[in-house]
Parts: structure tokens; C-alpha cells; sequence
């Protein structure tokens, strides 16, 4: 395992004998290549109920991630030469060659729920709504959502019990269009990617301080775990009150109401069963040395590695094993001044051939990878409780539900899946799977997360094999 | 009318008129656009196809069908469809429209706000703490939409516990306190204050502060070194002095965020007390790297400190009674008379006593806890209110009636809330729900409104609802390459470095949308025809946008908006010329015809064209096959209109969107594009033609302008419903575009049309609309009747 580099700000505050807010996140892989805080010592190696499949052969967790990226990539940038272990990485991916042995390109991976059948436009919509739910959404603006429950939260509720936190859904996009979005469909399926249950998508977080004090608690360092303590025993006498109090309403409505209301005391319910979780980690809380961030940091590409870093913070404390990262919505139209790119992301994909769109498409797809490859760096320096690294017991997919986005297509979806599964899956290859869903792929994590009993996933036909 | 006779009139009279004028494309095996009025398996079933009828009303009134170039019905052939599609086909009685249902409504984050506002006095910052909400039919504030995720309601519990905190004090008694920050300390030549003070400048800022009353003060000063990222070698003695005589100091160095506390003790008699700050660099200016700055966070002067100068904490009224009651007995009145009168402002209702009783309990085992007290045990309980449903959700309840005319009114609290929600964003005040309490609110309606629109919180509505209609919400976020649009007008795509820079920046994005908002203020303050939202001789500017828009000889002064009277001839003036429409509807890098003429067709027209099928080439592909020269957009846009799949939808939008091409797409006016004189010559499917922005604007208010009331009415209706409009609600809004043609268009009849409308009176309850969902169950009314039910009585 390579150090990473020191950045000057470092060095400087070496010198200073100080060490900052920025400079810890900068140097977050670096400082953990230490051996991981015996406190943050995962239960599950103590939890003998845990699912064997659950841990990896040397008894770390298994951690699952899914990462976003809207509106395709250029395909003859991205798909790599060659085959199997033996590939050459295109364009695109070039910021992951340091990486190469530690990620594998999948190919030939489909979601043909995300085409447009018998719904017409939207593929945008359809592109994101079905990405981790392999169904084919309702297109409806408003009342009657409906995609299915995603991979992550199934798998979150059969193992998330073993962790403070079932799930952590994450994103860094916050510019949200008022009105209408894709053609006809509501946003939830552009600004969602993760769904409790058909109609209830889980809104993911954008601020990273608010992401923080959820996972450790609120004020300095040493004090959030008894902050945190305090907050789950009062808001519990509170909950207990209110569940009372809405149980005693429900009988008084007429249906429509009643399913909102329902809405309050399924919630009621789950947060009661978080905090009995919390209970039982009690004492457990881990504290990280390091101050809460402050906020939405107005530079993109700092609040995406700011999200990531609160990824790896959150996997390697143990608080959870499985997120999702919204990078962009589905559609996103942000230029990306940063680089010269005036016109908007999705403007650009539909380039039509034009040589110099595609090569400013080819550009942002390759800076997503370039962030991407920053957290994969980072959880490759950071030890995990086996003595690999957090990457190593991790299995995190990175790609788009779009393909090609000039033409729309959701077959053959660009995707990558990072990490070593604990040993149970082989990186470093390009492997082609010649047309199968997508679902498939989703179905085999969850299996090696230890998430017992999901037979189907949307249009599955399989377990993946070769993974 | 029973279905059997709706099948033996349509056989009689609808069916020919199809034959007649439909069949050609939508009947006889045509189906264009997927549309036949012949391919359904019974009668009953065409009948009753309330989508279709939807359709075809719309269609035909807004004169797209039949097409232009066909055989049209006349005006009784028209007026006869219309009548059989509401009477028979949806069995709509024009007397007692249906109220529908609304769900069960969330607050939405603004309504939160505002609400926490009204309530706890205090500023909450919900686009900071909350997701934001989902939208359905184009607004935020629709009950089916608003979900309630576990995340959500974990962001409520805690936004209950730190409003409580910071707004309901949990002692009798503070020291009384005064508080400044760095911005307060000044220079003495007003160069520079205390928020920011360079190590490598020497500076003296300072503060004079009044003292009142004799005796021992506190001085606590906190502070903060802002260091660069990067190491700076500066460092800097730092002092406070009071009167000239220095309390404090210290040496500082280079940090990122260093907090460092200062406190001192005074004696002090009344009068007046300098306070100041100075810093002497000690490093000089010539060995600096990247900067080093202090910043004076706040200083807060807590005195007198003994007991007599003691005041009540601020907001202790809103809450208590200031009683101290000592038994168990007194205790427990104290905190059912406190709780009781929270409670029913947060519910903005009655409160249940069932409810109340839990609720005392509740506080009663708060603050027998050790250390709570009894102001922190009934601060618990006003949490579990603020984490109520009743709190998050608007309960309404209707009115009980032995008539069995239409659906029932819902009851005055209901309709307070209806109303505050509505117009203002927030709850009812205290006027409203006095109203309601003597059941006066329903006789009062149009006092009321009036009351409430010339209230400063309307302008919650204008936001609101305009912010997301017209979508100027969004104008000051969308991206906009200023040097692309400017690159574009002059002719060539990239280069020309001696232009000048013209920026689309915060402070004219802002002034755009208050102009848009204040157009529409305006027009619902001075009770003026809405149609003037169209085409008016005036606009709302400030300096920034009248310099922006190039209308310099206005003599428009200064940062406040105002209105201001147009020239002559100014193409400017109505939404279609207003800086926040025409950036919205740009790409970040050109204007967008088709994107603007599909703006005014879902938006003010109330005719949208179907979304666009998969695998559309781009207007980019169209311009590539130009090889001669730079095509202009109108150019582009011919090429792809050629393809007939395009053209059925484009011939709608685009000529609408190219007349306003002598907009660019920061708004500004230009003349040319690409070395051409712009065309903004057409016209519209309907045949109305024009030859420029005003005569389109024109065309909109007299000849369109029956769409356009349609349109603006079935936006406002959803947006004051907040449930999306069924196909029975076609008959209230029929109505009050009545209203609106008998009165000139003024907006005061759409306004109180809305108000005065069954759907906004009423709410279906036993009785299910024909053809509505069956999960509708009948409401089973409260079994507890709610304290005030002598007083509601009345109204009944």
C-alpha cells in the first residue's frame, strides 16, 4: 500500500504541529493507513447471529455501494480493449489506472424496463428510477408514484440491523427545477435512486455536516457520542407520545389520509427501531478526531469528494455497509465552467456525432471518474479491521442507467464495480456478461451482502455468474 | 344523468357532429395521434372515457381541433358539445360542481417556516435543515406528493427540539444582555470594520456602548484567526481596551479557525463606554504568503449582574403565564392552561381534549425529572406537539348538515387554514381563527381576503405561486455563459476579447425576479385585468435591470424596484419580455424557441404538445448540415421542422418561441444573430398572424385571451387546492373564467372565484364523484367533540 502524497497544506501544518479541518479530510486516506481505532472494532466480530456470508473470510464486513453518474457516457471512451485480465483502459478511465487490479468493467449488462416499451419519452426518468430497482416506473407527474424497492434497501432490511445505520443515501445535487421534470414523469424518479417500497423513494442527503451529525452526533469531538445519547433518549419519549397520538387519529380518516398518515407512523416505527439499534450499540458510537464540515462547499468538486469522504468515514467506522451517491440527477444540465464547458451536460450528450460535443462529453465523464477514482484511492489507504483494505471488503458500482445518451439506450450500460467482495469476486478484468439484466448483477451483491429471501429483482432471470 | 341516457344523447346528437367533423382522422379505423371515438367495446365504455371528453374539450376550444385547414363546427355545434360532454358525459351539475378531495396536507418547507415563524418567533432555516419537497402538477404544495420519508420525520423531531430550544426559555429569570459582532466595530475613517482584520495592517476599531444602570458587568469577547490554507508567516499583537485602558491582549499566528474567548469584569456607572480593538503587525508585509486575518466574532456585554436589574427572557410571554406555581395542583392547571393555549395555535384548531389530558401527563412526568423544571418540562411537551401530526399535517373536519346538496362545507377552522395557506404560506393569525371561533369567518370572506391580500405576508403567495408558474425560482440558479450568448449575437462562436463584459449576476438575476413578481403584485394588488400580465405599458425596474435591459433614459435610480411607464413603442412590458421568463427558458449557452414556445403553450395557453418521442435528432444535427455558413436558430429550426414527425408539435411551439428571438437568452435585446437580421415574423396554429413580440403579445391578450384566463385559472386553482385538477373540476373553472370575462378580466374576480369555488369550500366526503377512485371511503366523523363546539355550533 503506497502513502499518498503530502499536499504542501500538510506539510505546513506538520511543521505548525497542527492539523486542520481541510487538511485531516485531504489527508483522511493517509491518516488512516494506520491500524483501524480498536473502538470502531465492528460488532459483527463479536454478533454471532450475523450471516457468515455477511463477513469476509478474515471476519471484516461487507460493504456495498452504488454511484451515479447522469446521462451516459461516450462509449468509444469508455469501453476498455481486450478482454478478461487482459484489457487496456480507454480515455475515461485513465484516472483509475493506479487502480486497474481493483476494478472490474462490466459489459454486456441491460435494463430493458429503463426503454421507453409502451411509455414513450422519459428516458432520463426511466434511466434513474430503474437503475437499482430494475422495474419498469409509472409514468405519472404526480399522485401514484411507483418504482419497486431498490437492492440497497432490501438489502438494508435484512442485514442493516447489524450497523447503527441500515442505509446512507448520499447526493451533490442540490439545484432542483421547480416544476415538472422528464417528460411527463414525477422528479422523485430523477432525484431518487434509492426506494423504501414502491411509492416511498428515500430522499438522499446533500450536506455533508447534516450527513455527520447524523452518523456521530452533533457538537466537537469527545462530546457527540453523549450528545447523540441524550438526543435518541428524549426524542424516544417524544416518539412514544406521538405514536399515541397518531394511532388515535388513523381511525378517523378517510383512506387517502390514512395512507399519509401511515406514512408518519411507518416512520415513527423505523426511527423507534433505530434508535432500539442505537440502544444496543450503545457505548459503541464512534467519535472521529476530526471537526464536523461546515456546510455545502460551493466548489463542486469539493462537495462530491466531501460526500465520498463521509462514504468512507461511515464504512470504516462501521456505522453502515451500504450507500448510494447521487452524483448528479438523471438529465443533469450543469456546465462545467471548471473546464471551459459552457453548454450543459445534457445538452451535450445528445451531440449527434458532432466531434467536439462528444469530446466535452468524453471530458465530464472522465472528471466523475476522476472523483470516483479519488474515494476508490482512499479507500484502497484505508486499513479495514482484517488487515485489508476497506476496498478490498468492499463491492461499489459505478455507472449510469444511460448508455449511450445521444441515442437513449439503456442495453450494455456503462458500468464498473470496484472492490474484491472480501476475496469473492476478481477485479481486474474486463468481463463480458453478452446481454443480461442488469438485476442479475444487483440480485448477486445483495446475496454476498448475506440478504437472504429476494428471489426476484424487477426483470431478473438469474443470479449473475463470473462476477 | 344515468349513463343509459348520456349513450342515447351522444347517439343523437354528438355522434354526427363526430362523424362530421372528427372521423376523417378519429374515426373509421383512423386513430392519428392515438385518438377514435369508434374503438371502444360498449357506448358505455365512450361514455364514459372521461379522458378522452377531457381532450377533446380542450382541443376544441383552444381551436387546435379540428385543424385549421379542415371543416370546422361553428360556434352552436361547439356549444353544444361542451354542453353534452359536462352535463352527460361527466354528469356534472353546474349548481353544485363537485369539491373533490384533497389529501391530507403536509407543510411543505416554506409553509413550515413561516409557520415556525408565526408560532415560536423565531427563524428556521428549512432549505438548509429539510429535503426539499417533491412537486406534482408543477407546485410543492400538493398533498399526494408531499410524502413523509422516516429520513424526513427524523429531520422533524430534531427541528422540534432546536426550535424549542432556541425559541421557548426555560427560566423565569435572565440577566439582561446586549450582543454585537465584528461588523459593529468600525474604523474610525469607516474604511474597514472588525469582521475582517489583515495581520499585516495596523487598525484600531472601535464601539461606543450605552450603560443604563449602575453595577458589575461582563464582557465576553470571542474571536477567530483566519488563516489561508496555505501557511502565512504574519503575526500580529491583538488588544481590547475599554475607555482608552487596555483589558485585554495577546500575540496570534497563523491558523485556520483558531476560536480564542476573552472575558473581562467591570464595574461601570451609567454612560456612555468606548469599546476597541487594535492590532499591531509584527511581521512585515514584504515575508507574506497567503494571508492571516482576525475577525471579531462577537461581543457580548451580560450586566448588571445582581439580582434586581433581572428581566424576563425574551419571548417568555409568547409562552407562559409567568405564574410560579408551587403544589402539584397548581402545577398542573398552570400546565394545562400554558399547553392548552400552544396547543391550539400549533393545530390551529381545538384542541381534543383526550389529547390535551395526554399532553399535561406528558409534561407533568417532563418536569417532576430531576434538573428539568417546570418552564424545560412544558418546553418537552411543546416538542411532542411540533412532532404532532396535527402539527405537520392540515387536519380538516367539515361541517355536519341535514341538506343533501352537494358535498359539505368544511368547517370555518378549516377554511382559515385554507385560506392562511393559501395566501399567505403560513397559519391563520389571530383575527382569522377569532373569526372562526365565532363561526364569522364565512359571512367576512371577502373583508377577510381583502384584509389578507393587503397584508405584507401576500407577498408569500406572489412567490409562490408565480415562483413556480412562470418558474422564476429558478432564474437565479439556471447557469448562463454570458460570453457564449454575447459570442453568438455578434456573429462569430468564440474570440472577441474587447467586448464589453456584460454578466447575467446575482443582483440582476434577483431584480429579474422581483420584476415578475412585482408585475403580478401589482395586478393583484390594484385589482387591475390579468391580462395585463401579457402586454402592459409598464414593467417593475431598479437601476441594475433598467441599466441591464438598456432602458437608461428611464432615470430609474438606486437598489428598491419600482414601476416604471415604458416609451413608446418599447417592445418590453408583460411576462413574455421579462428578464426571469426568457433566461429560464434559454439553454446556458443560446436562447431556446422551442423551449420558450413550450413555456407559453403549457403556461399560459393551457395547451401543451405530447412530450417528444425517443431518438429526436438535435437542432446541433440541423445545423451540421449547413455547411455554407453559421446557420441562425430560425434556420436550424426549419431544417428540423422539415421531418413531419417533428412538425405536428413544432409548428405549435417554434413560431411562438422565434418571435421572441430578438431576445437573447440573458434577456437582453439584440438585433442580429450570426451576421443576420433576426425574423420574428409568423404564426400561430390557430392562424392569427404576427410580425413581431408586441403583436404577439397583442394576439395572447384579445384573440387567445380565453385560453389564457383557462390557463391561469386551472394554475391558481391547483396551486390554492393543492391536489392537481380532475376532469369534474372543469365546470368551477368554467365558472370563474365567467367571472373573469363579466369583470374585465380584474383579479380580484379570479381571486375570490377560487375563494368562493365548491372545491374550496367544500370537501367530498361519503359521496364518491362518478367515476372517482372507490378506495374512498365515507369519512367516519370525530367521535370527541372539540372544545369550542358551543362556538362552531353556531355556524352550522
Amino acid at each position: 500500500m503506497k502513502p499518498t502524497p503530502l499536499h504542501p497544506a500538510e506539510i505546513a501544518a506538520a511543521r505548525h504541529g497542527s492539523l486542520n479541518r481541510r487538511t485531516f479530510l485531504r489527508g483522511l486516506g493517509a491518516c488512516l493507513a494506520l491500524p483501524a481505532f480498536e473502538s470502531f472494532r465492528p460488532l459483527a466480530l463479536q454478533a454471532a447471529a450475523a450471516p457468515a456470508s455477511a463477513l469476509t473470510p478474515g471476519g471484516a464486513p461487507l460493504r456495498m455501494a452504488f454511484v451515479y453518474v447522469p446521462n451516459g457516457m461516450i462509449q468509444s471512451t469508455w469501453w476498455p480493449g481486450g478482454e478478461g485480465s487482459d484489457f487496456k483502459l480507454a480515455e475515461t478511465m485513465r484516472p483509475l489506472e493506479a487502480l486497474r487490479g481493483k476494478v472490474q468493467v462490466l459489459g454486456g449488462l441491460d435494463h430493458q424496463n429503463a426503454t421507453a416499451g409502451p411509455d414513450g419519452a422519459g428516458d432520463h426518468a426511466r434511466a434513474s428510477g430503474t437503475f437499482l430497482t430494475g422495474v419498469r416506473v409509472r409514468k405519472t407527474a404526480g399522485s401514484d408514484i411507483k418504482a419497486g424497492p431498490s437492492i440497497d434497501q432490501l438489502t438494508a432490511q435484512r442485514i442493516g440491523h447489524l450497523t447503527r445505520f441500515p442505509s446512507m443515501e448520499l447526493t451533490s445535487d442540490k439545484v432542483r427545477k421547480s416544476g415538472n421534470c422528464d417528460s411527463g414523469y414525477s422528479c422523485a424518479y430523477q432525484y431518487n435512486l434509492s426506494w423504501k417500497s414502491e411509492g416511498t423513494p428515500v430522499s438522499p442527503e446533500p450536506n455533508p455536516r447534516l450527513v455527520f451529525e447524523r452518523l456521530f452526533g452533533s457538537g466537537g469531538p469527545g462530546e457527540r457520542a453523549n450528545n447523540l445519547l441524550r438526543r435518541q433518549k428524549q426524542q424516544r419519549s417524544i416518539l412514544d407520545f406521538v405514536l399515541t397520538d397518531a394511532k388515535d387519529l388513523q381511525g378517523k380518516m378517510m383512506a387517502r389520509d390514512r395512507a399519509k398518515l401511515d406514512e408518519y407512523l411507518s416512520s415513527v416505527r423505523e426511527i423507534e427501531k433505530r434508535i432500539e439499534l442505537a440502544e444496543r450499540f450503545q457505548g459503541k458510537t464512534p467519535d472521529p478526531d476530526m471537526e464536523t464540515p461546515a456546510g455545502i462547499p460551493a466548489n463542486y468538486a469539493e462537495h462530491i469528494d466531501l460526500m465520498f469522504d463521509m462514504m468512507v468515514l461511515a464504512f470504516r467506522t462501521d456505522s453502515t455497509r451500504i450507500s448510494t451517491f447521487l452524483m448528479a440527477s438523471e438529465g443533469s444540465n450543469r456546465p462545467f465552467p471548471e473546464m471551459g464547458i459552457s453548454e450543459g451536460h445534457h445538452n451535450l450528450t445528445h451531440h449527434q456525432n458532432n466531434k467536439e460535443m462528444i469530446e466535452k462529453v468524453a471530458k465530464i465523464d472522465a472528471w466523475y471518474m476522476e472523483r470516483f477514482a479519488r474515494f476508490l484511492g482512499k479507500m484502497e489507504a484505508t486499513e479495514d479491521v482484517d488487515g485489508q483494505s476497506l476496498l478490498h471488503n468492499s463491492m461499489i458500482v459505478y455507472g449510469s442507467g444511460n448508455s449511450d445518451g445521444n441515442r437513449h439506450t439503456h442495453s450494455n450500460l456503462p458500468l464498473l464495480l470496484a472492490g474484491a467482495g472480501g476475496g469473492r469476486i476478481t477485479p481486474g478484468r474486463f468481463a463480458k456478461f453478452g446481454g443480461q439484466p442488469m438485476s442479475n448483477l444487483l440480485l448477486t451483491l445483495a446475496d454476498q451482502m448475506g440478504a437472504e429471501g429476494i428471489e426476484r429483482l424487477g426483470d431478473s432471470t438469474g443470479r449473475l455468474k463470473g462476477v | 344523468m344515468a349513463e343509459n341516457g348520456a349513450t342515447a344523447s351522444y347517439a343523437k346528437t354528438i355522434e354526427p357532429l363526430l362523424i362530421k367533423y372528427c372521423y376523417d382522422c378519429h374515426g373509421d379505423g383512423m386513430s392519428k395521434g392515438k385518438v377514435a371515438f369508434d374503438g371502444h367495446a360498449s357506448p358505455g365504455d365512450l361514455v364514459g372515457d372521461h379522458k378522452l371528453w377531457s381532450v377533446v374539450l380542450k382541443n376544441v376550444r383552444a381551436g387546435l381541433m379540428p385543424p385549421l385547414e379542415k371543416p370546422r363546427p361553428d360556434a352552436s355545434e361547439i356549444a353544444e358539445l361542451e354542453k353534452w360532454i359536462k352535463r352527460d358525459a361527466f354528469d356534472l351539475d353546474p349548481k353544485n360542481p363537485p369539491a373533490g378531495r384533497v389529501t391530507m396536507r403536509r407543510l411543505n418547507r416554506r409553509e413550515y417556516q413561516n409557520t415556525i415563524h408565526d408560532l415560536m418567533g423565531i427563524e428556521f432555516r428549512t432549505d438548509e435543515e429539510f429535503p426539499p419537497d417533491d412537486t406534482g402538477y408543477g407546485f410543492d404544495n400538493i398533498g399526494d406528493v408531499l410524502s413523509l420519508s422516516p429520513l424526513l420525520l427524523e429531520k422533524y423531531l430534531k427541528a422540534a427540539e432546536t426550535i424549542v430550544s432556541n425559541a421557548v426559555p426555560v427560566v423565569q429569570w435572565v440577566v439582561p444582555s446586549q450582543e454585537f459582532s465584528g461588523r459593529d466595530f468600525k474604523r474610525k475613517d469607516d474604511a474597514g470594520n472588525a469582521r475582517r482584520l489583515s495581520f499585516y495592517d495596523e487598525a484600531k476599531v472601535e464601539r461606543t456602548i450605552t450603560i443604563a444602570n449602575p453595577g458589575t458587568y461582563r464582557v465576553q469577547i470571542e474571536l477567530g484567526v483566519r488563516g489561508a490554507f496555505d501557511f502565512d508567516p504574519g503575526r500580529s499583537r491583538f488588544a481590547f481596551s475599554i475607555d482608552g485602558q487596555e483589558k485585554k491582549s495577546d500575540e496570534f499566528k497563523w491558523d485556520d479557525g483558531r476560536r480564542i474567548a476573552w472575558s473581562t469584569e467591570e464595574k461601570w456607572t451609567p454612560g456612555k463606554r468606548l469599546l476597541a480593538f487594535d492590532l499591531k503587525p509584527l511581521v512585515s508585509r514584504d515575508q507574506k504568503k497567503s494571508s492571516v486575518d482576525m475577525e471579531v466574532v462577537s461581543v457580548r456585554i451580560e450586566g448588571p449582574l445582581e439580582p434586581e436589574f433581572r428581566q424576563r427572557p425574551e419571548n417568555y410571554d409568547r409562552f407562559f403565564s409567568g405564574e410560579s406555581p408551587s403544589t402539584p395542583e397548581e402545577r398542573r392547571t398552570v400546565a394545562r392552561k400554558v399547553l392548552l393555549r400552544f396547543a391550539t395555535k400549533a393545530f390551529r384548531r381545538p384542541v381534543d381534549p383526550a389529547f390535551l389530558d395526554r399532553l399535561v401527563n406528558f409534561a407533568e412526568g417532563e418536569y417532576n425529572a430531576p434538573e428539568r423544571g417546570f418552564e424545560g418540562g412544558l418546553a418537552r411537551a411543546m416538542v411532542a406537539v411540533l412532532a404532532s401530526p396535527r402539527f405537520l399535517f392540515r387536519m380538516e373536519d367539515t361541517i355536519r348538515t341535514r341538506s343533501s346538496k352537494g358535498d359539505p362545507l368544511v368547517d370555518e377552522y378549516s377554511l382559515a387554514s385554507r385560506l392562511s395557506y393559501f395566501l399567505w404560506s403560513t397559519m391563520p393569525d389571530d383575527e382569522l381563527i377569532g373569526l372562526a371561533d365565532r363561526g364569522q369567518l364565512r359571512k367576512n370572506l371577502s373583508g377577510e381576503v381583502r384584509r389578507m391580500m393587503a397584508d405584507e405576508r401576500s407577498r408569500e403567495m406572489v412567490g409562490n405561486f408565480v415562483g413556480q408558474w412562470l418558474q422564476v425560482r429558478d432564474v437565479e440558479g439556471v447557469p448562463i455563459n454570458s460570453r457564449a450568448i454575447l459570442a453568438r449575437d455578434e456573429g462569430g462562436s468564440s474570440g472577441g476579447r474587447f467586448r464589453p463584459r456584460i454578466e447575467l449576476d446575482r443582483a440582476t438575476r434577483l431584480a429579474m425576479r422581483r420584476e415578475t413578481e412585482l408585475a403580478f403584485d401589482y395586478v393583484a394588488k390594484m385589482d387591475r385585468s390579468v391580462v395585463e400580465l401579457l402586454d402592459a405599458n409598464y414593467t417593475f425596474l431598479n437601476e441594475t435591470l433598467a441599466t441591464f435591459y438598456g432602458l437608461t433614459n428611464l432615470n430609474v435610480k438606486g437598489d428598491k424596484m419600482r414601476l416604471a411607464t415604458l416609451p413608446e413603442g418599447s417592445p418590453r412590458g408583460g411576462i413574455l419580455t421579462q428578464g426571469s421568463i426568457l433566461v429560464v427558458t434559454s439553454n446556458p449557452d443560446r436562447t431556446s424557441p422551442v423551449k420558450r414556445g413550450l413555456f407559453i403553450l403549457e403556461n399560459l395557453l393551457g395547451s401543451p404538445p405530447p412530450p417528444p418521442p425517443a431518438n429526436v435528432p438535435s437542432l446541433e444535427a440541423a445545423e451540421a448540415s449547413v455547411k455554407d455558413h453559421e446557420p441562425t436558430l430560425r434556420e436550424a429550426l426549419e431544417l428540423h421542422q422539415k421531418s413531419p414527425l417533428c412538425h405536428s408539435c413544432h409548428s405549435r411551439m417554434d413560431p411562438l418561441g422565434l418571435a421572441m428571438e430578438n431576445f437573447n437568452a440573458m434577456g437582453l435585446w439584440r438585433d442580429q444573430e450570426r451576421h443576420q437580421p433576426i425574423e420574428s415574423t409568423g404564426q400561430l396554429i390557430t392562424g392569427e398572424k404576427f410580425s413581431n413580440i408586441s403583436d404577439l403579445k397583442r394576439i395572447l391578450a384579445t384573440a387567445r385571451r380565453q385560453d389564457f384566463y383557462d390557463c391561469l385559472t386551472e394554475k391558481f386553482l391547483t396551486f390554492a387546492l393543492g391536489r392537481g385538477l380532475e376532469y369534474y373540476d372543469v365546470e368551477t373553472v368554467d365558472q370563474i373564467v365567467h367571472r373573469l370575462e363579466a369583470n374585465e378580466g380584474r383579479f380580484s374576480a379570479l381571486l375570490m372565484g377560487v375563494i368562493e369555488s365548491a372545491p374550496f369550500q367544500r370537501r367530498q366526503t361519503a359521496k364518491l364523484v362518478a367515476g372517482a377512485r372507490a378506495d374512498r371511503k365515507p369519512e367516519v366523523t370525530s367521535k370527541q367533540s372539540p372544545i369550542h363546539e358551543t362556538d362552531t355550533a353556531s355556524s352550522r
